[in-house]
């Protein structure tokens, strides 16, 4: 059997429920799960990718580690009083003035040294790794294509079909995304400006079963898709509206950002946008030579910070908040010591950023540590897995299964909630699985920690905003179970804390906040 | 769809010289892979020659005259004149619109050589190692020039002097910031690239910092070799070239220790001959020779490195390159004349890229702008920027890793397709070939209509037209029915004897437009419409 019939066969079977559920009709369903997989159908997942490696920490800079930043990298450190604070310990640099108010409202959260193990500092590895959401070097398909492949078998062959008029997800401009690379096809459809419209002929040709006959399939689908979803495309953003007076003409992302807005609005159906931002390797010339406040990595920063805080104000003001959210991503952050070049090389871990209404958190995990020496090529070392944070999109945002998710990845996932402010149920202990939990939060006296484990060493300690270590909770190996440790909170100070568990099977960071002193 | 897993396997895994049949077709597939567009003569030429002679021919190296001056932007060398040996103005506007129109005078020049190409392998050779040494124009021209003139002189010559003349030219020791790389801060930016997309290549991450062939120690440690190279005389006003130089008090000078990789080679001070120490260590690795034949055989062959192919081909390739101490037209020569070169398997194994597409029609066509010096750059100029909107920018590749249709799995030259570039396709290809094509002061570059279609073997029946046009263009034919509707667009579907009576009046008179234009015409329709099918798309 050739593999191709072996993979229809193989869907036929394994996919075909949700047909027979669809002819069964939705009202014998659950309420509750109907509602669910109405909200995450609607979804849509804008990723921004920042091409090149971007410099983290002179874009969202650990003012408690300003002094050993200083050492680090005389060159293009940012002066410090120029950095716009955003909580106690962490500010942006000073031109991203909108991501800055859009994180004071809700509107953006923060994940801190995102990456994988043992960086491989090849920018063309490290994209790969990145848009396969996987290190095997075997892998050849994105983390969102295998997602798109286990929901919409035979594609491209039977796409776009009634049931599915419009592109699974447009990646704005001339290149098609990896990050939807299916086993076949690549789900994204590539469009430049979407309210041209496009009519490219007919064309078919057989395949022969050789790498030509491959292309003359590829070539005939390719013709026939940028027809079909030519029209579906054009029609929404004709019929869809832009309403933010923020989007700057000369801003080619925000451009870019806005057609995907007018898309959205128009009624098309299409679940992912990829919009892309190169420039991002700055190796020499990061800065001005003697000002760190102007150069590549400002302008970069601005046209970054301005796009996505445009596109956020559009969609609150076209009413699409709860059905719009976004995470920017880049192959690598750029090392802690700068070079004499006024650059930065290639790094290891960087933050993340997560835009839209249904934010679960504002900024998760800790602020990195910088010495005070300077070592070779040294980078900001990972301490959150990228795939943990893919998993917990897919879960968190488009309500993918768990055990379906896990076999997207070659690598056991940890789940963090991410994005689930708009979900129903999220405190409902009952779920198969849960993230860890502080109740009461806000607290007062005490509180509890609830938190699952397997059968493993479980450490978790409270770390107030400043990273300062607390007190430790627990510190041992425990059984596989659900656990609740009471503590004490009635000598701390005032405000935010963060308990940080440290296990096995995955670690998880949660926010809790002291309210008052009885 | 098919996996690509799938696909049928070539019939034959061997560099043994071939010794099947020679037509059209194989002579086709030969000057496709090595040409921007062959001619219908080139190809029977190439059958009537044989193979041997054939690829003789393709691999000599013809000589360039340099570009030359045609915008009133350019302040310092007279039109008409080269300026890859002028300085730059002393005022800053000016000089700065003199760098503008010497690098569109760049553009035009490499795409007039493209044109032009005869019957070499040479432009093919000078885009892959564009593609390999993948670096943007630098912002002095007469640099950028130098560049390409030393890839021009080297394209067929030694792979291991190419790396070190590469590592200390100018224009590579800014893109890559060598520039700037000292012994006070060492930049990592060409030590890294020079192994892992120059040399030796990446192999899978097997530790930390450590990619199989080079680790991250060697990286660290050969930016401290490189250090010291830099620039001199960029945009002067005085200085007629602008070179490089070694500087010994920007150089490290201690011991550098390679990795395991290497054998932990130490590499001692050698000052300014230290990079050339560095890089004959790394070429004594045979990996440096499998790299480079891998990319070869993606270039001219096929992007899919089976592990067969592995095995068979890219060792072959890998031991007559070393044997022959990394001079590349053996290599070259050898592939060439393969078995596996012809295998059926392999043929319209590539989608084509741009510039292949523009001038497979433009130079199969004949079409060449033929007016004073300053119309033909501006033509040329808009071929250049007409086949950067299509998605490659010769001078410009997108990263330094070179265009993603030559290393991006799984879909390779797929790539160079997509909703937005078909339309593009489809769009530059009707405009040249019906809608009147690029117009410089009333002057027209279009598909030549005419002149090819005389030139093809009975160009008064239509059936032999369509099957000339299906060897130029198609590496594997078209189906009964593609031609019979090729056939029916060109006699308007008329009985075949009217088109015969039709091109005949033609042939008898053919300054008339009255018995021309209906001729050109016809067959500029049937042109538009194969140029757009999938069989086209191919090489």
């Amino acid at each position: 059997m050739r593999r191709r019939d072996f993979v229809k066969n193989l869907s036929l079977s394994s996919v075909a429920v949700p047909f027979i559920f669809k002819d069964l009709k939705f009202e014998a369903v659950s309420k509750k799960l109907f509602d669910f997989s109405r909200a995450a159908e609607d979804r849509v997942l804008v990723l921004v990718r920042l091409n090149g490696g971007n410099d983290g920490l002179n874009t969202l800079i650990p003012l408690d580690q300003y002094d050993n930043l200083v050492i680090q990298r005389p060159r293009v450190i940012l002066p410090e009083n120029t950095i716009i604070p955003i909580d106690a310990t962490n500010g942006f640099h000073p031109v991203m003035t909108g991501m800055a108010s859009m994180f004071a409202n809700n509107n953006l959260a923060i994940i801190q040294n995102v990456g994988y193990p043992e960086t491989n500092r090849s920018h063309f590895r490290s994209t790969d790794i990145w848009s396969y959401g996987s290190l095997d070097q075997a892998t050849n398909t994105g983390w969102l294509g295998r997602n798109f492949d286990q929901n919409y078998p035979n594609f491209p062959e039977d796409y776009p079909n009634e049931d599915y008029p419009d592109p699974f997800a447009i990646s704005m401009g001339y290149e098609v995304s990896s990050t939807c690379q299916g086993l076949v096809g690549n789900f994204s459809h590539t469009v430049i400006n979407p309210t041209d419209a496009v009519n490219v002929g007919n064309g078919s040709a057989l395949n022969d079963g050789t790498y030509y006959g491959s292309h003359m399939e590829y070539l005939s689908t390719i013709i026939s898709q940028t027809n079909a979803y030519g029209v579906t495309v054009n029609a929404a953003a004709n019929a869809g509206s832009s309403l933010s007076t923020l989007y700057d003409p000369n801003n080619p992302l925000a451009l870019h950002l806005q057609n995907v807005a007018k898309m959205i609005s128009g009624g098309l159906k299409t679940k992912v946008y990829i919009v892309n931002l190169n420039g991002f390797d700055t190796h020499s010339a990061q800065i001005e030579a003697g000002n760190s406040l102007l150069g590549v990595h400002t302008d970069l920063m601005k046209t970054l910070s301005d796009a996505i805080t445009a596109f956020q104000d559009d969609i609150n003001l076209l009413g699409l908040s709860q059905r719009v959210a976004g995470m920017t991503f880049s192959e690598f952050g750029r090392q802690i010591a700068d070079n004499a070049s006024d650059g930065t090389d290639h790094g290891d871990a960087a933050p993340l950023f997560l835009f839209g209404s249904c934010l679960s958190g504002t900024i998760i995990g800790p602020n990195p540590t910088i010495s005070n020496i300077i070592e070779d090529q040294a980078g900001i070392p990972m301490q959150i897995d990228f795939r943990d944070v893919y998993a917990s999109i897919l879960r968190d945002w488009f309500e993918v299964d768990e055990t379906q998710i896990q076999s997207l990845f070659d690598y056991p996932v940890n789940f963090m909630p991410l994005l689930r402010a708009c979900n129903l149920g999220i405190n409902d202990l009952s779920k198969i699985s849960f993230d860890a939990l502080v109740f009461p939060n806000p607290c007062v006296n005490e509180a509890h920690l609830q938190f699952l484990c397997k059968d493993e060493w479980v450490k978790a300690e409270i770390y107030d905003l400043t990273g300062k270590l607390i007190t430790t909770l627990v510190d041992k190996k425990l059984e596989p179970n659900k656990h609740e440790i009471l503590f004490e909170t009635k000598d701390l100070p005032l405000g935010n804390y963060q308990i940080y568990i440290q296990k096995k099977s995955g670690n998880e960071t949660v926010k809790f906040l002291k309210l008052r002193t009885n | 769809m098919i996996p690509d897993q799938e696909i049928e396997i070539p019939i034959s895994l061997s560099l043994t010289p071939y010794t099947g049949v020679w037509t059209g077709a194989e002579a086709a597939h030969l000057l496709r892979r090595t040409l921007f567009g062959p001619t219908f003569q080139q190809i029977n030429e190439a059958v009537t020659n044989g193979m041997n002679e054939t690829v003789a021919q393709l691999l000599t190296i013809p000589i360039y005259n340099p570009p030359l001056t045609v915008s009133v932007n350019e302040s310092v060398s007279p039109f008409g004149t080269t300026w890859v040996d002028s300085v730059y103005p002393t005022d800053l506007i000016q000089r700065q619109n003199t760098e503008n129109a010497r690098r569109d005078s760049l553009g035009a020049w490499q795409f007039e050589l493209i044109n032009k190409q005869g019957l070499s392998i040479h432009q093919k050779m000078c885009l892959f190692w564009q593609n390999h040494f993948a670096a943007e124009s630098t912002f002095d021209s007469r640099a950028t020039y130098d560049y390409h003139m030393l890839i021009y002189s080297q394209s067929l010559g030694n792979f291991k002097q190419l790396v070190k003349d590469i590592t200390i030219n100018p224009s590579i020791l800014v893109f890559l910031n060598g520039a700037q790389n000292n012994v006070f801060s060492p930049n990592e930016n060409y030590a890294r690239e020079l192994l892992e997309l120059y040399t030796i290549g990446k192999g899978p991450q097997i530790g930390e910092g450590d990619y199989t062939n080079y680790t991250e120690q060697d990286v660290q440690a050969g930016a401290k070799i490189l250090t010291g190279w830099t620039i001199q005389n960029f945009l002067s006003d005085t200085v007629t070239d602008a070179s490089s130089y070694f500087e010994p008090i920007l150089h490290d000078t201690t011991d550098k220790t390679l990795s395991a990789h290497f054998g932990n080679a130490v590499v001692s001070n050698a000052n300014e001959n230290e990079y050339s120490n560095y890089i004959d260590i790394i070429f004594q690795q045979e990996e440096c020779a499998k790299f480079i034949c891998r990319k070869l055989y993606r270039w001219f062959v096929n992007y899919d490195l089976t592990p067969d192919v592995e095995t068979t081909i890219i060792n072959d390739m890998a031991t007559t390159l070393i044997s022959n101490n990394y001079e590349i037209s053996l290599v070259i020569e050898e592939l060439l004349k393969s078995e596996h070169f012809y295998d059926i398997s392999v043929r319209g194994s590539i989608i084509k890229n741009p510039i292949e597409y523009l001038f497979s029609f433009l130079n199969s066509t004949h079409s060449k702008p033929l007016f004073d010096i300053s119309t033909n750059y501006q033509m040329y100029l808009q071929t250049y920027w007409l086949c950067g909107s299509l998605g490659m920018s010769y001078h410009q590749p997108p990263n330094v890793g070179g265009w993603y249709a030559y290393y991006q799995a799984p879909n390779y030259s797929k790539l160079w397709i997509n909703s937005s570039y078909i339309k593009l396709r489809f769009d530059a290809s009707s405009y040249l070939t019906i809608w009147g094509g690029i117009d410089v002061n009333g002057n027209k570059l279009a598909v030549n209509h005419l002149i090819f279609l005389d030139g093809l073997s009975v160009p008064s029946d239509p059936v032999q037209v369509i099957e000339d046009l299906t060897i130029v263009f198609c590496p594997k034919g078209l189906t009964v029915l593609e031609k019979a509707t090729l056939k029916t667009i060109l006699t308007n579907g008329l009985p075949d004897f009217e088109w015969t009576v039709q091109y005949g009046e033609y042939a008898s008179d053919p300054t008339n437009p009255l018995v021309a234009t209906p001729v050109r015409q016809r067959i500029a329709l049937t042109l538009d419409s194969l140029f757009k099918l999938p069989e086209f798309q191919t090489i």
